[in-house]
């Protein structure tokens, strides 16, 4: 990573030819001059969205041996996988602003990145699972389809892919949830109860409020987020809750109520206490997630050692 | 990277690749991104995890990212007449002993896409500065926002004869489409059970 150079202003004749460009709708790509906050802002956004979803697997790849049916097995095995697969999407878009993927690897497994904060919730139940791919996924992709219009073009990619990918996730979810709130009296109360326990937190997943997040301003003058933490919440809250309702759950926000004159959804305050608590690693799991992702890499380093040993011999029997 | 254990870790820094993926044939193949891998073989199978978990595919290419030489229109433009120098690679790939041929990829276009830079043809070249130079003559239209050249040699392509199995089984997998889902509605699924 280049050193501190960026502490310094840009050059105002650069600078201004770049937001011209970003105003214009062009794509800045890996070569183009771009100014150091911008790099350093977009390597933020795009390691802790890297971990996110790796960690991701976590909270469901813990239910793949016990799906109550091979349909949905299969289904839960894909998902993770898909997660598994956007990490690579992410940590390869991070790559082209000169940062590797192993010192993203090694913050994540020391504890020095941020994650979101949803996945330091535990997974209970099998509605679980459901609830995750309808309200978790379903957040995600009102945040991603924004991020699809980023002005740096890597970002952007990863996300357009992602978010085709992403609403499998969410379809599947909401399909389980629906058969559940629709089903016998202990499937409505086990899809009731995730709701209950993934509502806030979902709500959470998607930022501070705009008061509390510095960086949007500039963020959206460079065209890498075009809507703010709250636009994009009332996107999530207005879509899902007419959807939860009909499936006959209760959103377990007693001050919800549907204003008129805006044609908005209005929840009610939001426990920043709590995002923050999670945030700064001391959510429920959040020590358990770190240990499982620290043991899934340690159990594979014999393959990472085979695969070098092998590599290693292909080149020396070639020469 | 060195392990808490101080154990030297032979970690995921395998090389990176670029991947370049076909859709169908006829078409060209196109950058997808990059996966990290020791060798072309496991690059190739990375590149199939990693970038073919849905339909469709008809082939995969994967080149080593360093044997790359990508340079941007804005590049171009500030480097007037010269050789935009900032933006080359590693030049191991010369060895004097005359021209070979390279890859040239293009991006043209501004819009939202999941790709980058598709493959337009191939030109004899010296060098990768001399095909950049060569691509821009044989490749005018439409004006391209980003340029990357890559030495045949260095290209390697997933087997041709075993393009069924590397690529078939995506497509059976529907439950990994969101069609198959159609439209979710809480009224019509009241009663239904699975």
């Amino acid at each position: 990573m280049p050193p501190e150079s960026g502490r310094t202003e840009p050059d105002p004749q650069r600078l201004e030819a770049f937001e011209a460009r970003i105003a214009r709708g062009e794509k800045i790509e890996p070569g183009d001059w771009m100014p150091e906050a911008y790099r350093r802002q977009l390597v933020r956004m795009i390691s802790q969205h890297a971990h996110s979803e790796v960690v991701g697997m976590l909270p469901e790849g813990a239910w793949i041996t016990r799906a109550p049916s091979l349909r949905r097995k299969l289904i839960l095995i894909a998902k993770v996988q898909d997660e598994a697969g956007h990490g690579q999407y992410l940590y390869h878009a991070a790559e082209t602003l000169g940062v590797g993927r192993e010192e993203l690897v090694a913050a994540l497994l020391e504890g020095r990145a941020k994650y979101s904060s949803v996945f330091n919730y535990p997974t209970l139940t099998w509605a679980d699972v459901g609830m995750i791919g309808w309200l978790v996924d379903g957040a995600a992709i009102r945040n991603q389809l924004m991020l699809a219009q980023c002005s740096y073009g890597p970002y952007s990619r990863a996300m357009v892919r992602i978010c085709a990918e992403e609403t499998f996730h969410h379809k599947q979810g909401k399909e389980m949830v629906l058969t559940y709130a629709a089903g016998t009296p202990s499937q409505r109360a086990m899809a009731q109860d995730a709701l209950d326990r993934w509502w806030w937190p979902s709500l959470m997943m998607l930022g501070p409020h705009d008061s509390d997040s510095p960086n949007t301003p500039q963020l959206a003058r460079w065209g890498i987020k075009t809507k703010t933490n709250d636009q994009v919440r009332q996107e999530f809250v207005d879509e899902h809750v007419p959807e939860l309702r009909q499936a006959g759950l209760t959103v377990p926000d007693p001050a919800l109520r549907f204003d008129r004159a805006s044609g908005h959804w209005v929840h009610g305050p939001i426990d920043w206490d709590e995002f923050w608590r999670v945030v700064k690693g001391n959510g429920p799991v959040n020590a358990e997630r770190l240990a499982a992702r620290r043991q899934a890499h340690e159990d594979g380093r014999w393959v990472r050692e085979a695969m070098a040993a092998y590599a290693a011999r292909a080149v020396a029997t070639a020469s | 990277m060195t392990g808490s254990d101080g154990r030297s870790l032979p970690d995921t820094q395998w090389p990176r690749w670029e991947v370049f993926k076909q859709d169908a044939e006829g078409k060209p193949h196109q950058a997808v991104g990059s996966v990290h891998a020791a060798d072309a073989e496991h690059a190739l199978l990375m590149a199939r995890s990693v970038h073919v978990r849905r339909p469709a595919a008809a082939s995969l290419w994967v080149a080593p990212a360093d044997a790359v030489y990508a340079v941007t229109a804005e590049q171009l433009t500030a480097a007037g007449d010269r050789d935009p120098r900032g933006a080359a690679p590693a030049d191991a790939s010369r060895d004097g002993s005359g021209p070979q041929r390279f890859l040239v990829f293009r991006k043209t276009s501004h819009r939202r896409s999941m790709t980058f830079v598709d493959h337009v043809g191939e030109v004899d070249a010296p060098g990768p500065e001399a095909a950049l130079a060569a691509a821009r003559v044989a490749f005018p239209d439409p004006p391209a926002l980003a340029w990357w050249v890559v030495p045949a040699s260095q290209v390697v392509a997933s087997p041709a004869d075993e393009a069924p199995a590397w690529f078939d089984p995506a497509r059976s997998k529907t439950y990994k489409q969101q069609s198959e889902y159609g439209t979710l509605n809480a009224g019509q699924r009241k009663g239904e059970r699975s």
